[in-house]
């Protein structure tokens, strides 16, 4: 009679939790539906070779593609070596210091920070003080956004490895900077190589910080000092315009964005696995 | 077993050993982790091209000893050695020592088997490379020789380019040994390094101490008392901190000095 009462609540409470997660992916699903649906209908060759067009024309998205492409690795050259170095530094020079508590907890705020007081920051700092929109402002906001994820990531995969690995090349009689560029980094590459993956996951979709600082440009152009067109702000100017051509340019970018992001993620989770397999 | 239970008059002194000049010498060595003492007052001296072994209950400070003389400790925040540690009669305590060189000459195998995350050829090239620049054939032979002194070129010598970290536990701690040895060092310091393999991986780290011995002198922690008995010539008796007898492995074994020794190695405690 317990036994079966007890049974009863178990798969009630299970029959909740298997509805509650496919309720959430029922969603998802419609989304990636709706995207794939939508975006496929305006994929053609003429969206990597195209400028993007005027109102009620046609054209592609060459530029908002190769000015993403562009912020994007620049923002991950700048935001990754100091992240890492600052990671290194936290894990390895300075673990039991009071300076890499504070590191860590103003990195965590900044890790959480909306990334629009980011580009406000920026269009503070940089956008005014130049005058104009750039890309360069751009850059420097996605970057921002890089640097906690990297510092956050790194610090706690050098963590991971193990002391005894640092003891075994010290006591050998390397140097520190030895052990930690040829053993620690070693044993922590797959995790550190994962963390900046998933910063350019990130950043590769950030509209918000890019309409405060790039801004948007109709043109073809790599003038870092001018602004630049980028796929997310690009796909929000054109889904809120009223002209059709514009609208299925801004499902096709979308669904660029999400396959890229989808790519980068399973190369995460592949490095990040074959990490652990180790 | 029997054998160890006889007690014979306390003739043997502690300090008396089987032969060779002193490699390492110990003087009044004091220890601390913050501000708990972990080794008092220490003196003793180990001789050239022997086997010396430390043993005694967990936390009896046989470890932090052993992790003095290659200043191992000083990677942590906190932990303090004061008193002399001579090294061919030269305080390797000093703050001008440098340490990098003293760790080249003082190599350590830990109780688990730490394989750098490289290949096996580059595991010993590694510490090679740090302080010789060698043509490629000199490598290979030193990576070979170092290989054969350790027993495991035969099981791997067809391999070299497989990582370090896909070889059995055994197998693993010879590499570390190999990769100890690469590098040439006059002492060699072993802390519990078959605790953590199989008996037959542990027969094979042992048969390779007693190889070793011709050459280095060798120092090795162990819980194991058999293991002590096996391979040490000297064994140091160390119990809460402080070393309570230290003789020649046989003396301590079968007719030792003190009460703690005896009842430790009769295992009446530890």
């Amino acid at each position: 009679m317990l036994y079966a009462r007890r049974r009863l609540r178990n798969t009630i409470m299970m029959g909740l939790c298997v509805a509650a997660a496919g309720f959430g992916l029922l969603w998802l699903l419609v989304i990636l539906g709706e995207l794939v649906w939508k975006g496929t209908a305006g994929l053609s060759i003429s969206v990597f070779t195209e400028m993007t067009p005027p109102p009620g024309d046609a054209g592609g998205l060459l530029n908002p593609i190769v000015g993403s492409l562009l912020m994007t690795g620049l923002a991950v050259l700048i935001g990754a070596p100091v992240g890492v170095l600052a990671g290194t530094y936290m894990a390895e020079y300075g673990r039991h210091t009071r300076l890499t508590g504070v590191v860590r907890f103003i990195n965590d705020i900044l890790l959480s920070a909306p990334s629009i007081i980011v580009g406000l920051f920026v269009y503070e700092v940089l956008v005014v003080t130049m005058g104009h929109f750039s890309g360069i402002a751009g850059v420097m906001a996605l970057a921002l956004i890089v640097l906690p994820v990297v510092v956050r990531t790194t610090e706690d995969m050098l963590l991971l490895v193990p002391d005894a690995l640092r003891e075994a090349g010290t006591a050998i009689g390397a140097p520190r900077w030895v052990v930690i560029r040829h053993v620690a980094y070693r044993a922590a590459r797959a995790g550190i190589t994962t963390g900046v993956l998933l910063a350019i996951a990130r950043i590769s979709g950030e509209t918000a910080p890019l309409l405060f600082t790039a801004l948007n440009n109709q043109f073809f152009s790599v003038n870092l000092g001018a602004p630049i067109a980028s796929l997310p702000v690009t796909i929000f100017q054109f889904a809120l315009s009223p002209y059709e051509e514009w609208q299925q340019l801004a499902w096709t970018g979308a669904l660029i964005i999400t396959f890229a992001v989808l790519a980068l993620s399973i190369v995460a989770r592949v490095l990040a696995g074959r990490g652990e397999s180790r | 077993m029997t054998q160890m239970m006889t007690i014979e008059p306390a003739t043997t002194h502690a300090t008396r050993h089987a032969t060779g000049r002193p490699k390492i010498e110990v003087r009044n060595l004091d220890f601390h982790y913050g501000t708990s003492r972990a080794l008092k007052d220490i003196s003793l001296s180990l001789p050239e091209r022997s086997v010396t072994a430390f043993i005694g209950p967990s936390g009896c400070g046989k470890s932090t000893l052993l992790r003095v003389f290659n200043r191992i400790y000083e990677l942590y925040p906190g932990q303090k050695a004061s008193g002399e540690v001579l090294l061919d009669g030269v305080n390797i305590l000093d703050r001008k020592q440098d340490l990098n060189l003293l760790r080249a000459k003082i190599g350590m195998v830990f109780q688990k088997p730490t394989p750098f995350p490289m290949t096996i050829y580059e595991n010993i090239a590694f510490g090679v490379r740090l302080y010789e620049k060698l043509t490629k054939a000199e490598l290979d032979g030193r990576v070979e020789d170092a290989l054969r002194r350790a027993a495991l070129w035969d099981e791997v010598k067809d391999k070299l380019d497989a990582s370090g970290l896909s070889l059995s536990g055994g197998q693993q701690q010879r590499l570390c040994i190999a990769r100890t040895v690469a590098v040439k060092p006059e002492v060699i310091l072993l802390d519990e390094p078959a605790s953590a393999l199989d008996p037959i991986s542990t027969a094979k780290i042992e048969e390779l101490i007693e190889e070793l011995q011709a050459d280095y002198t060798i120092v090795i922690v162990t819980h194991n008392m058999q293991q002590a008995a096996r391979v040490s010539r000297q064994t140091a008796f160390m119990y809460l901190g402080e070393l309570i007898e230290f003789a020649d492995t046989e003396t301590i074994f079968t007719s030792p000095r003190e009460k703690r020794t005896q009842d430790y190695i009769t295992g009446r405690f530890g």
